[in-house]
């Protein structure tokens, strides 16, 4: 009995993990409509920014996004203004292949600047625990899971009641009335990089004191992302949590009570019977995903 | 246009073709195959830099019958790279051996490719079985096999752990946890098969993939199994990420390691002192007893120098050595590179155990396998890893806390 | 008159082909051509239900499926691949109606997720399921030179063997795409809601192209397999190397186009190749930073591929046929 909800809480406390990682890609692709294969890099990269600052400065991972969060907001900012603004007329397609491309650029970039070598970030709180009735709760994984409900709540929030963030929604509704209604779409979609790119940083910020950064860490988290954001369903903030818990369950328990070898192909196959079933994902509200199964 | 193109294609061939190989006589060529680049690029790149210093300390000494050793580099990032590459090596650069690899499944391609020729190929640091098994006369390998390390991870659980639990052998419970690619699927293999023959009990098998971001799983099917020890067949990360996350999730059996991941500097990096104590079975490391590794120190001064850091792990002593070996075979057959020459150095070939760098002695077998290379028990304490077993080989006693 | 003169020219450049063995002793140029036929023949087989517009990424799971096929067949029960093929090719198109089923719901990215998924969990079934695919360790061809095993000592038997595979399949897409099927899947792809309108079973379209696309790269996995000797399941579900690689080859040269495949598998083939042992070997990692560059700069500044630079070209010349239908449009 012990061993289910410890598999439940620890399922929970991963599933948080993936929803933090995944909030930038659903604002992205719901936003400005792109298969961001180059999303895992961007974890990647603010992984290695704070691993830096904290080798070089000393300065503790959880600080570092103080610093990390701004720059990765640049980083998203110029990445749509100068690599996904001038293709943006182009098929699904070739963004695809664009973003495939910078993928396999930012990977080996790192590989050439930082070498192949795994490096960590040691902290106090590294690998503390807390013990509730004999569950044991990792400490970093909990701050992570904190911080993915506080985003989504900051998300919801600011989509809800600024002028900003309704621009932003009406965009994922229909960019082309959003248009027409005097929305100046293109503008949004650097923010909403921006933006996206920020809340994905968060993430790797949150990541380091628990993983290891090396050139394709990235590669894992670029399709849980697309996995959970489907499943969740575009545009939809709590979706996205609610997902990122149940893949991280889903993992737990298949690999605890199934084969941990077979954890991932778990979360893929329910994955594609979703799609099958219910292409909307599970909680979204099915709002614009005819639109973006389109082009 | 069809035609353009093709044309462009060709030319781009003859490109390859024609701007290879300014053969100079004064210079013996050898391929040298390693992945450089993509996911086993880190311990790649670490291999191909021992067989490098190698050849530079060779050379300095007057190369090989008077000839100066050149490697030709090729980079097998994949299976299918690694065929590619043998192919160019030994058709384009003409290349008369290859050596390398480091990865199993990269080695059992690219040497196929070579063995089809009749091209000597020299392995000196992949451990799969199947490398020496398949019939070829034209396949040397310098380090110890998957089976060596089984051999050498059961006489340590046997002789030492379970004595010291004051167990007998057969009452011994093991735990398997190895990454689930070829690497770690044939040492287990391995493992569970002479575990059997032993009389140690296997209780539990947990494959996982390397590339995952989560290991609490494996921790809770080895928590409900109850070890005595574990023994783990990992890579950089994955190492890294079970041994925090056993010590998160309060898995009390100790985890011992088959070279790779456990073995890494990376590794202590991350856990600190959480690491002491971590086993590893593992090609020799460089705290090891001079006594038994001579020349050791010298090859650590010598990487310093060359790559101004220290090394990553022991795979590039292993391929140090390795490298020596096949150096001493080609002076042996006056810089000929016939396989038949070549068999008839490496059979005659005899050191004892305790004369090279890692310590192993070198005697070929009929499949090409050196029968005297063996692994080492390692441990890691205060930051270091160094050799604990078994007693010739060790700098200090192995220590297991409850 | 023209076609007629582009008829010679394929006629001169296919006998060409044909006599290159008999000149080159090395069998790493041998090699390289028959990496370029294969992956042309692989590109062109992707291609079919890119006729429609669908985007996949999961090409891999159909080669892989093939590969173990012909292997499992030839290793465990002794069956020629020669008949293998057709085991190869039923098996692929197999798991090809598995993934069409989504199609009938999902479109454009979706698909193109659902695809990746699907050879990620093909891969990780094979890795698991030990007894039938030995897992990891993956199954060796054993080297017993026969034609009926497929296995010979020299490259030159391969080198026809892929050269055929790429005529034949790059003919065949020629076929499908001036076929009632080819009409219907280009009318899905500039405008799939219309053509429905217009009574055009599009899911029927797309399922058809899914079908043929998938039988002939199970196929193309099987020779593979027999001419690099080695089957693991990482190599061989490789999202790089069989998913990401063709439909790379088939965008740089013209995606949804007969000769866009070819072009872009002609070129794209020794690219990589070249990059990797010129550049990997003096600074790892520098060959793949090249290769995304170009990836990046080719969507950036010739989106329809390559094939849409020579277009206008060939629309001059054809200008006086006016027969077959222009073809920078489709692109998209």
């Amino acid at each position: 009995m012990d061993l289910y909800a410890q598999v439940l809480v620890s399922g929970l406390l991963l599933g948080g993990v993936y929803a933090l990682i995944s909030i930038g890609l659903n604002l992205i692709f719901g936003v400005v409509r792109i298969i961001n294969f180059a999303h895992g890099e961007m974890v990647m990269l603010s992984m290695y920014l704070t691993f830096w600052l904290n080798y070089f400065f000393g300065l503790d991972p959880y600080l570092s996004a103080l610093i990390v969060l701004p720059v990765m907001f640049a980083f998203g900012f110029l990445f749509q203004l100068f690599v996904v603004q001038p293709i943006l007329s182009t098929s699904a397609t070739m963004k695809i292949f664009t973003t495939v491309g910078i993928s396999l650029l930012l990977q080996n970039l790192a590989l050439i600047m930082w070498k192949g070598d795994f490096r960590s970030v040691q902290t106090s709180y590294s690998m503390s625990s807390i013990e509730v009735f004999e569950i044991i709760i990792s400490v970093p994984r909990l701050v992570a899971f904190g911080a993915a409900l506080a985003s989504i709540i900051f998300l919801y929030c600011f989509l809800k009641y600024t002028y900003m963030g309704k621009a932003l929604r009406a965009i994922v509704e229909d960019h082309s009335v959003a248009r027409l209604m005097g929305v100046s779409v293109e503008k949004h979609y650097l923010f909403a990089f921006g933006l996206g790119t920020m809340f994905t940083a968060l993430g790797g910020v949150l990541l380091v004191p628990f993983s290891s950064v090396f050139p394709t860490v990235g590669i894992t988290y670029t399709l849980v992302a697309f996995v959970v954001v489907v499943l969740g369903g575009l545009g939809s903030m709590s979706g996205t949590f609610l997902a990122g818990l149940f893949i991280g369950v889903v993992e737990s328990f298949g690999g605890t009570f199934v084969s941990p070898a077979l954890k991932e192909a778990i979360y893929f196959a329910i994955f594609i019977l979703v799609l099958l079933v219910r292409p909307q994902g599970l909680f979204g509200q099915g709002k614009g995903t005819e639109e973006v199964g389109l082009k | 246009m069809k035609k353009k193109v093709l044309i462009f294609g060709m030319s781009l061939l003859l490109l390859l073709t024609g701007a290879t190989g300014v053969f100079s006589a004064e210079k013996l060529e050898i391929g040298a195959l390693y992945p450089i680049s993509g996911s086993l690029a880190l311990l790649g790149e670490e291999s191909w830099r021992g067989a490098e210093i190698a050849r530079l300390m060779r050379n300095e000494a007057g190369g090989i019958a008077g000839k100066e050793i050149v490697f030709v580099k090729g980079d097998a990032s994949t299976v299918s790279a690694a065929r590619s590459e043998a192919e160019r090596l030994i058709e384009q650069q003409k290349v008369p051996a290859i050596l390398g690899t480091y990865s199993s499944s990269r080695c059992m391609a690219a040497s196929e490719v070579a063995a089809r020729k009749g091209v000597a190929y020299f392995e000196l640091g992949a451990i799969a079985n199947a490398i020496t098994t398949r019939g070829y006369n034209t396949i040397w390998r310098t380090n110890p096999t998957a089976a060596d390390f089984s051999k050498a991870q059961i006489a340590f659980i046997t002789e030492w752990y379970a004595p010291k639990l004051g167990k007998k052998p057969s009452e011994m419970r093991v735990s398997i946890a190895h990454e689930d690619s070829d690497y770690g699927t044939s040492v287990a293999d391995s493992f569970s098969k002479m575990a059997e023959g032993a009389g140690v009990k296997i209780v539990s098998v947990e494959p996982y993939a390397a590339n995952t971001s989560d290991l609490s799983s494996v921790i809770f099917r080895l928590r409900k199994a109850k070890p005595d020890i574990v023994m783990a067949v990992s890579y950089a990360n994955d190492a890294i990420l079970l041994s925090r996350q056993a010590y998160e999730l309060k898995l009390k059996a100790p985890i011992l390691g088959t070279g790779g991941g456990h073995s890494l500097q990376s590794f202590v990096d991350a856990l600190g002192k959480e690491a002491n104590g971590v086993l590893n079975v593992d090609f020799t490391q460089y705290a090891t007893n001079e006594n038994f590794a001579p020349g050791l120190k010298a090859f650590l001064a010598l990487y310093k120098k060359t790559f101004n850091e220290n090394p990553r792990s022991g795979h590039s002593l292993a391929n140090y050595m390795g490298a020596n070996i096949v150096f001493d075979i080609i002076e042996k057959t006056g810089g000929s590179f016939d396989v038949q020459n070549i068999r008839e150095a490496a059979m005659a070939m005899d050191v004892p155990a305790g004369k090279t760098p890692t310590g192993w002695g070198v005697k070929f077998g009929e499949d090409g396998q050196n029968v005297k290379a063996m692994p080492l028990v390692t441990q890691w304490r205060d930051g270091k890893l160094v050799t604990v077993w078994p007693e010739g080989a060790a700098v200090m006693e192995p220590m297991i806390d409850q | 008159m023209i076609t007629k003169k582009l008829y010679v020219i394929g006629a001169f450049v296919f006998l060409l082909l044909l006599l290159i063995p008999l000149f080159f002793e090395s069998t790493f140029v041998l090699h390289m051509y028959t990496l370029i036929f294969f992956y042309t023949a692989l590109t062109a087989a992707w291609n079919i239900p890119a006729f429609g517009g669908q985007l996949s990424l999961g090409h891999a799971s159909f080669f892989g499926i093939g590969a173990y096929a012909g292997a499992i067949l030839y290793v465990k029960y002794g069956v020629s691949p020669w008949i293998g093929i057709a085991a190869a090719g039923a098996f692929a198109m197999l798991g090809g109606m598995v993934l069409s089923l989504p199609l009938i719901r999902l479109k454009g990215p979706f698909f193109t997720l659902a695809s990746i998924a699907f050879a990620e969990v093909l891969r990780m079934i094979a890795i698991d399921w030990r007894s039938l695919t030995n897992g990891s360790v993956g199954i060796n061809i054993p080297f017993k030179p026969a034609l009926m095993n497929l296995t010979f000592q020299s490259g030159k038997p391969f080198y026809y063997i892929s050269l055929t595979l790429a005529v034949v399949v790059v003919y065949l897409t020629y076929r499908i795409r001036y076929s009632a099927l080819g009409f219907h899947l280009r009318a899905a792809a500039s405008d799939d809601e219309a053509a429905k309108a217009l009574g055009v079973n599009t899911s029927l379209a797309h399922f058809v192209a899914l079908m043929w696309s998938s039988a002939i790269t199970g196929v193309l996995g099987l020779f593979y397999v027999f001419y690099i000797y080695v089957l693991e399941p990482q190599t061989i579900f490789s999202l790089d190397l069989f998913s990401l690689q063709p439909a790379l080859n088939g965008i740089i040269g013209g995606m949804g186009t007969v000769w866009g495949p070819v072009i872009g598998a002609v070129l794209m083939t020794p690219l990589g190749e070249f990059l990797r042992f010129y550049l990997g070997t003096i600074q790892q990692g520098l060959n793949y930073v090249v290769y995304g560059l170009v990836l990046v700069a080719t969507v950036r500044f010739i989106p329809g591929g390559i094939v849409s630079l020579l277009a206008p070209m060939m629309k001059r010349k054809s200008a006086e046929k006016a027969a077959k239908p222009a073809i920078e449009k489709e692109a998209r």
